[in-house]
């Protein structure tokens, strides 16, 4: 479900974070504690986390106590430290390359993808010149089109310019997000007082200095979480790496990973490296677990900062 | 405001946006096209390419393969959406209530399936699902159960609903969450001195409010619905005839493309999902507007 | 990086442009699928002043496989050609790495040189127009040298399109222990035997006979090989055959539903980690395969060392043993390839000379198609104690010699497999009407290939 992975919770920042944290009486509500609902709602959360529980125990076990033992505690042996060191051996550190490449391509997108959209989306919000509706308009209707309907059609180009199987065909496709654009363009319709941008102009400032200088300053709290979840879309994406990329030393983690998940089907050459791929998809998914905690605080900070300004 | 100014300004706000538009001509538009073209041709095995008009579109109707995956859509639609949005809907208003203990923990792990990529998580569940050794079956014998196959041609639908909700359910609740949160506490004070129970609140004052922020998250649902992928995708190594080549739409214009080499007709399935979802979503949104009216 | 983002930079500059040319008709890539045709002696042939000239100038192949450690036999090559260096890469497995070879090559840019084909898509490959054409560089001379069924396949209309690698004649590998509890001594010589045998093993251990993989297309058409079925035929033009659920396939099926309904012979989809799991712990006793799966197996199921036995497959004939083949594959040069005396080389070097080719057999387990190969005492004597010491090579190399050379396959068969997972394989996964499932097979693929253009003989 990719579009899914493209989305931010829109509603966060177009509401005018302003009037939030004043008007909201805080203590009042909250004290009164509900032992039921209290317990329904850890009960809910034992779904959610039983996965990744059995992500981490897998993931310290061999290939047959992976089968042979229960999976939501320990095997008799703690393979977590050996399987580690396998997949970092596999194929002479492919993993790692793997992990690096995932970083590269999900990190220029996001910036190339945050840029674009901030500088669009405040364009829209903050001029009126002919055509500012009918492309804001496109910009939304491109929200909807399916991936599949581009991923085939621009790798044909890419291929018939030589650009397949290089990470450009990678970050090129992802940093265009017309769902950011519309983001920031809300975002920036509250975030930005005209007045400010008034008095910069009285000042003699350029537009784009009054850009830089000032607007990009309130606008970054809406730019953390573009970028977040940018990132995060990339990071995720599975469909155009895959279309993309032959050479397995380009490989993201994801298609790499499902590679190597493979690799036990391929008939007389196959090998069954389950434990391997578990371990692997446990490892890639810790630094995506902590930057979500760590940006997950910033990006509420980020807003509560927006507020007070607005 | 003077007409250099204005001409000047005008310049420059096409300045903002001509980075991004130049990329989306090139990355969006192009590509569209390109694909739109393709879609009028049919390369065959034997006779090569020619000129087909909307042959391919038409073809689409009657193919069996392309109906079904709607229909599979069509189900998820009505069934995993509705729960999926349901219960994030629930758990952002029990924690937005403030009535459970914990909630910030709460709310940081039900969102925490949402950093698992869909690849992994794909990949993590087909493991859990093994009929004889996966959990599931670990634990269904453990308490007496009889192992059931989730992987089966008869369930694997369901088997990915399950792994789209445990996705998606804390994405969809931050949505909705950080919309209540931003719910004037004067609205709350009223309704509190009218003796309302947090039911009655929820209902009559939160929910109303907060209607955005559920338009939103089900269009998402709706979009991300007609593009599944990656759960076909991964999943056909484990359950080859469940997942058949037409499972969900999306999957069905990869494998034209991809294994059949009909990049034509793939073009054209592609660009009928596009409108597909633009109906659907058009017709979920206005009938949301028209019962605001009615309201 | 400099390098690249000017071309990123040249690539959204041009690519409307790309657009543009594209959508006035104006198709510039018609035929990147043709190569400079070799020319030199009358006949065509390379000579060999040509083929040292390639062999001597630096030159880099891609070569695109997923055979695990190909890297030393390619090694061994380059070493034997100081002047040529292969990059290997492995683009996916299965279905996936067609895919990508089909894009690549039509795309026009990125294709490798050489590619891994299983025989079975050899047609497939051939049909558009994808493969060069061995015979000028020489192939033909190499006839003699490979077991004749299997060089039948890399054959078509006078072209040598693949040089073999390894094939997979299908044999029986079984539990002994499992057996033997059930009170089967001996493995079962006929498919009536073999029936007889499942309701033991049923009825007395925990173990199903074998497994039989709904999902598993080549495997299941190896069986109607070796029951002498032709289901399918490519006249090399627009013709094709397909009779897929003829008299003598329903026959070949219905037996096989006899034993499914009876809950004789498990369904479980293979090569997944469940089926993994049912080796190792004697789910299955047992598994009609093909000649590379005995030292897969010992690998894959390493808890049961020196149980398992090696055996020809239960036959329909006793006084006329048969085999079918599931598997096996060759290597290929594509069209599209700008070194093709030196992509030849490769390919026929890495499975023509004697090292390499030993070191598949050895190394990767492949089931050898050279004859020297299959005769080398270093592969034939081997006494893996995996299977107790028995010889299984020699098995299989007996089977080998049983199967039928006249096979000829659909110029489709990515989409045939495809279609049979929906169609046949369903009904095996659903325990239901296999004589159905063919019948919807046909239909399904009747109607692709008339779709396709060609003309459907019956």
């Amino acid at each position: 479900m990719t579009a899914h992975q493209a989305t931010i919770p829109e509603t966060a920042l177009s509401r005018k974070p302003s009037h939030r944290a004043r008007r909201r009486r805080p203590a009042n509500r909250a004290k009164r504690r509900s032992s039921f609902l209290t317990v329904v709602m850890w009960l809910c959360v034992v779904y959610f986390m039983v996965p990744l529980i059995w992500l981490f125990m897998s993931s310290t076990k061999d290939n047959s106590d992976l089968f042979t033992t229960f999976g939501l505690w320990f095997g008799p042996d703690f393979n977590l430290f050996q399987n580690i060191v396998e997949v970092f051996a596999y194929k002479d550190g492919i993993y790692l390359r793997w992990t690096l490449n995932t970083i590269l391509y999900a990190g220029v997108s996001a910036i190339g993808a945050t840029l674009l959209a901030t500088m669009a989306g405040y364009a829209f919000a903050k001029y009126t010149f002919p055509g500012n509706k009918l492309l804001f308009s496109v910009t939304l209707g491109a929200i909807m089109i399916p991936l599949t309907a581009l991923a085939i059609p621009t790798y044909l180009l890419f291929s018939s310019m030589g650009i397949t199987n290089t990470p450009w065909s990678v970050i090129l496709p992802s940093l265009v997000s017309p769902f950011s654009v519309f983001l920031m363009r809300v975002y920036a319709a509250d975030a930005v007082p005209i007045s400010l941008l008034e008095a910069g102009r009285v000042d003699g400032a350029g537009e784009f200095r009054i850009f830089w200088q000032v607007a990009l300053r309130l606008l970054a709290p809406g730019m953390v979480t573009v970028m977040l979840f940018t990132l995060v879309a990339t990071w995720n994406n599975y469909l155009l790496p895959l279309i993309m990329l032959n050479s397995g030393d380009l490989l993201p983690l994801t298609v790499g990973l499902a590679q190597l998940q493979a690799t036990s089907a391929a008939g007389g050459g196959a090998q069954a490296l389950f434990s391997t791929v578990i371990t692997g998809a446990f490892l890639s998914i810790i630094p995506l677990i902590i930057a979500f905690l760590y940006l997950q605080r910033f990006w509420q900070t980020g807003l509560a900062t927006g507020g007070v300004k607005g | 405001m003077s007409k250099t100014i204005q001409r000047k300004q005008t310049l420059v706000a096409y300045g903002f946006i001509l980075p991004f538009f130049a990329v989306f001509a090139a990355m969006f538009v192009a590509p569209l096209a390109y694909s739109g073209y393709l879609s009028l041709y049919v390369n065959r095995l034997v006779g090569g390419v020619s000129f087909v008009g909307l042959e391919n579109y038409a073809r689409a109707f009657e193919d069996s393969r392309f109906l079904e995956g709607l229909g599979r859509t069509a189900l998820i639609l009505v069934t995993q959406v509705p729960i999926m949005l349901g219960l994030a809907l629930f758990f952002a208003l029990a924690l937005d209530s403030g009535r459970a203990r914990g909630s910030r923990t709460l709310r940081l792990l039900i969102f925490l399936p949402y950093a698992v990529p869909g690849v992994i998580a794909v990949l993590m569940w087909g493991y859990i699902y093994g009929q004889s050794f996966g959990l599931i079956a670990q634990i269904s014998s453990g308490v007496g159960l009889p192992s059931i196959n989730l992987l089966s041609d008869e369930l694997i639908l369901f088997a990915i609903m399950n792994i789209i909700t445990w996705a998606f359910v804390g994405y969809n609740m931050i949505v909705m969450y950080a919309a209540l949160k931003s719910i004037p506490g004067e609205l709350y004070e009223a309704a509190e001195i009218d003796g309302a129970g947090q039911w009655r609140l929820a209902w009559s004052v939160k929910i109303p409010m907060i209607r955005p922020a559920i338009l939103l998250t089900t269009i998402f649902s709706i979009i991300g619905s007609f593009q599944i992928f990656n759960e076909p995708k991964l999943l056909v190594e484990i359950a080859p005839t469940g997942i058949t080549q037409g499972f969900t739409p999306n999957y069905y214009a990869f494998n034209l493309a991809f294994v059949n080499q009909d990049v034509s007709y793939a073009a054209a399935i592609a660009f009928l999902l596009g409108f597909v979802i633009m109906i659907v979503s058009y017709v979920v949104q206005l009938s949301t507007q028209s019962r605001r009216f009615q309201s | 990086m400099r390098h690249g983002a000017r071309k990123a930079a040249v690539a959204i500059t041009s690519i409307t442009t790309v657009v543009a040319m594209t959508l006035s008709g104006c198709s510039s890539d018609a035929d990147t699928g043709t190569t400079t045709e070799p020319t030199g002696s009358t006949d065509g042939r390379i000579t060999d002043e040509q083929r040292l000239e390639a062999l001597t100038t630096p030159t880099n192949l891609t070569f695109w496989t997923w055979v695990p450690g190909v890297e030393d036999q390619v090694a061994l090559f380059e070493a034997a050609y100081p002047a040529i260096s292969v990059t290997v890469e492995n683009v996916g497995q299965g279905l996936d790495h067609y895919s990508k070879v089909r894009t690549a090559s039509q795309a026009g840019s990125g294709a490798p040189d050489v590619v891994q084909l299983e025989q079975q898509f050899v047609t497939s490959f051939a049909v558009t127009g994808e493969l060069l054409d061995l015979t000028p560089y020489g192939a033909t001379d190499l006839a003699d040298d490979y077991v004749p069924w299997v060089w039948n396949q890399v054959v078509a209309n006078g072209q040598v399109l693949a040089i073999p690698q390894d094939s997979g004649p299908l044999g029986n590998l079984y539990r002994e222990d499992i057996l033997a509890a059930a009170g089967v001594t001996e493995p079962p010589a006929t498919w009536a035997d073999y029936k007889t045998a499942a309701e033991l093993v049923r009825a007395n251990t925990d173990s199903y006979i074998s497994n039989m993989a709904p999902g598993q297309g080549a495997g299941w058409v190896g069986l109607l090989w070796q029951a002498g079925v032709k289901p399918f035929g490519y006249d090399g033009g627009e013709g094709v055959t397909i009779n897929v659920n003829g008299a003598d396939a329903k026959e070949v099926v219905s037996y096989w539903q006899d034993l499914i309904q009876n809950d004789l012979v498990s369904v479980d989809a293979d090569f997944t980690d469940e089926w993994y799991q049912g080796l190792n712990q004697g789910k299955y006793a047992g598994w009609l395969t093909a000649a590379w799966a005995p030292v897969f197996l010992s690998g894959a199921a390493a808890d049961t060392s020196g149980l398992w036995r090696a055996a020809p497959l239960p036959q329909w004939d006793v006084n006329n043993p048969s085999s079918g083949n599931w598997g096996g594959s060759v290597n290929a040069v594509l069209k599209a390839s700008e070194n093709p005396i030196a992509a030849y080389e490769l390919a026929k070097w890495i499975n023509h000379a004697q090292e390499p080719a030993l070191l598949f057999a050895t190394q990767q387990n492949f089931f050898p198609t050279k004859i020297s190969v299959l005769e080398d005492p270093v592969f034939a004597a081997q006494e893996p104690e995996f299977y107790g010491g028995q010889r299984v090579n020699e098995v299989f190399a007996g089977i080998s010699e049983t199967v039928d050379t006249e096979w000829e396959w659909l110029p489709f068969m990515e989409f045939a497999y495809t279609s049979f997972n929906e169609t046949f394989g369903a009904a095996v996964a659903a325990k239901g009407d296999l004589s159905a499932g063919l019948d919807a097979w046909q239909a399904d693929l009747e109607e692709y290939a008339t779709q396709q253009g060609f003309t459907v003989n019956g």
